[in-house]
């Protein structure tokens, strides 16, 4: 033979007598038993070590969910400005940067400016779209994210999983300093809200970060600073 | 805290429910009686009407279909997993406790299709065959001291032939029938394997069963439960009553073993055997099919009452017996002993459906070699010396020194050997994984 088989332990006289055997493992089955008897694993999904005495780690799924890895690429969403209109300027770039095919767009042109285009139509087939999230990477103006941290839901039929610009444009409105609409006169948008949106501005994040990148409200630094503070 | 409140709801409600379901059938017994004794019949009818509703209705019933749920909930437990806890009463699953109700609804209105090619009678008779002799066996095990109520002795069993051991020999055997005969009528070969291997299993086993009760026979010169567990009560070595696990260590291993092996579980489970063939009742559905897995925990509940009665000293409360006997009445005494005699037999239930998740299978051979040559031999053996024993010394000092110093070898033996093995690759790991438990 080439090589040699690995051969059965020999039995010990301890396990030919049989019974310290049984005894043995009796007291690893009571040790389970009774300590998930008498504790239970904390339900807070949120809490990293969630077992705490009991030996129990499992996750009551609907009840209680995992909270999503940073990466998380969950259902698309159009990010608003602070007037409501979505951020899209109709580049097309994420659809032609889509494998799947799955972004349709038609492009309008803002009422009374004469450069500003906007998405008057901005469908995705979540059945088609292979969630690889290039999309996201295409976008110019950070008009685009995945960052809901949600499942596409199902649906009955087909037309449901088309995401139209209503569905899509929700979440936080977000405002960045270099958005070309802020740097010149956008007679499209009321003047109120400009000041407004010019105030809110913020830097254009060249690094992403947690608050940039992922799902709003989730923070994995808050989560360790949490689980530690409960003493773990 | 929700689930420390399910527990103590679940836990109160299922006293509290039991003592309502004991009081109502005294009071239909006592109504009855009022009949009988119209009709002519004497008073203790009553009192046997009485008993027979509420040990094994109350007693066994509820402990059986209880225990279906704690198979789940305690194996849950026992394997790290949540168990049954999707139905919510008031958002909480108590325990799992509802899935008693769901369980029987869902068996009392699944499609009962049986096999064109069955016979008939005989498999329509299965079930019953399978249920009625567990039943029957409680009769005569006592699960408190007599009383007397209005003037009325009233032993707490159903029964008290003087044949009591042999009785639950005899309707322990007939208790074969159901399974094989089922597995037999319904004409697959799977559940004729299971029927097959149900009746060697269970014929084999019933040898030592019957063996290793012999020096208990001896020791306490009768065959009547009853008067063995008022027999274990005297003190034998000082303070140390003659309990029966005392007397006879060895018998209780030999009995607790074939007897487990006559409820047909694991690790003795080979007439089921679902990874191999589904069983006897592979061809049962519904109720049918029901009343042969509820045979399987009434079969518990028996065995775990027998131990209770013949080794573990029955109704006594050992701790402060003399202190209970003479501070309370005799009425809450007896209430004491029967608390005493299901809190022991509660242990002895959650001890059979530990071991069924401690140990796998056995193979048929190693089954029948179990018997064969290592409990009937010892068994026997057990016999002889016990008789010797107690021809030497007929006030049973000996025989409990014997046993004391039995119990001590083997504790000493399973300490000494039962130490962490020497750490070795491979098999270490594995039982390191065990203890630490993931």
């Amino acid at each position: 033979m080439p090589y040699k088989l690995p051969q059965d332990r020999p039995v010990t006289l301890r396990e030919r007598l049989y019974f310290p055997e049984i005894m043995r493992g009796l007291g690893i089955v009571t040790n389970h038993f009774v300590r998930n008897l008498f504790f239970a694993r904390d339900p807070n999904p949120d809490i990293l070590e969630r077992r705490s005495r009991a030996t129990n780690v499992t996750l009551q799924y609907p009840e209680e969910k995992q909270p999503y890895p940073p990466g998380y690429r969950g259902l698309h969403r159009l990010v608003p400005r602070e007037d409501g209109k979505p951020r899209c300027v109709a580049c097309y770039m994420c659809a032609t940067a889509c494998p799947a095919q799955c972004i349709y767009i038609e492009a309008g042109e803002v009422e009374g400016d004469p450069i500003e285009k906007y998405p008057k139509k901005f469908v995705i087939d979540e059945l088609r779209c292979v969630v690889c999230g290039f999309c996201v990477e295409a976008c110019p103006k950070d008009a685009i994210r995945m960052d809901t941290g949600e499942h596409a839901p199902p649906h009955w039929d087909r037309k449901s999983h088309y995401l139209d610009e209503t569905k899509l444009l929700r979440g936080p409105p977000v405002s960045y300093q270099q958005d070309p609409w802020l740097r010149r006169p956008s007679p499209g948008i009321p003047a109120a809200d400009l000041e407004a949106m010019r105030a809110s501005a913020r830097p254009f994040h060249t690094v992403a970060t947690d608050e940039y990148c992922q799902t709003p409200g989730f923070s994995v630094r808050a989560l360790a600073a949490e689980a530690k503070s409960r003493g773990k | 805290m929700k689930r420390t409140v399910g527990m103590i709801v679940a836990i109160g409600a299922l006293l509290a429910g039991m003592v309502v379901l004991s009081l109502l059938c005294y009071l239909a017994a006592g109504a009855l009686a009022g009949v009988a004794v119209k009709l002519g019949a004497p008073p203790s009818y009553g009192a046997a009407v009485a008993n027979a509703l509420t040990i094994l209705l109350v007693v066994v019933m509820v402990t059986a279909s209880l225990l279906t749920v704690a198979e789940r909930k305690w194996s849950a437990l026992m394997q790290q997993r949540i168990g049954a806890n999707r139905i919510l009463v008031f958002g909480n699953p108590l325990g799992g406790v509802p899935y008693l109700l769901a369980d029987a609804l869902k068996m009392l209105t699944k499609e009962a299709t049986s096999p064109a090619t069955r016979s008939r009678l005989m498999f329509e008779l299965a079930p019953v065959l399978s249920f009625a002799p567990v039943f029957m066996l409680f009769a005569v095990i006592p699960v408190g001291p007599e009383v007397t109520v209005l003037g009325q002795r009233v032993a707490l069993m159903v029964a008290s032939p003087d044949a009591g051991l042999l009785y639950i020999f005899a309707i322990s055997s007939v208790a074969v029938y159901g399974t094989s005969l089922g597995g037999w009528a319904s004409n697959n070969k799977a559940g004729l394997l299971g029927g097959v291997r149900a009746s060697s299993q269970m014929i084999s086993y019933e040898v030592s069963l019957g063996l290793s009760l012999v020096g208990l026979m001896m020791a306490y010169r009768t065959l009547r439960l009853d008067e063995m567990v008022v027999a274990q009560g005297y003190p034998v070595l000082g303070f140390l009553p003659a309990l029966g696990i005392l007397l006879q260590p060895a018998a209780f291993l030999i009995f607790f073993a074939s007897a487990f092996a006559e409820t047909k579980r694991a690790p003795f489970d080979l007439p089921e055997g679902e990874s191999e063939i589904v069983g006897y009742f592979v061809e049962y559905s519904g109720m049918k099919f029901g009343m042969m897995f509820l045979a399987e925990f009434v079969e518990i509940v028996v065995l775990a009452g027998m131990v209770v009665a013949l080794f573990l000293g029955g109704w006594h409360p050992i701790l402060f017996e003399g202190w209970l006997r003479a501070n309370l009445s005799p009425l809450w005494f007896a209430a004491v002993g029967g608390g005493a005699f299901l809190a022991k037999m509660v242990f002895l239930t959650w001890l059979q459906l530990m071991l069924r998740w401690l140990l796998p299978r056995f193979r048929y051979d190693q089954i029948q070699l179990l018997c064969w040559k290592m409990l009937l031999p010892a068994a026997i053996a057990n016999v002889f010396i016990t008789g010797a024993v107690i021809l030497i010394d007929p006030s049973l000092t000996l025989l409990a020194w014997i046993g004391l110093a039995e119990i001590v070898l083997f504790v000493g033996v399973t300490a000494v050997a039962a130490r962490a093995p020497a750490e070795e690759h491979g098999h270490a790991a594995h039982a390191a994984g065990h203890a630490g438990g993931h």
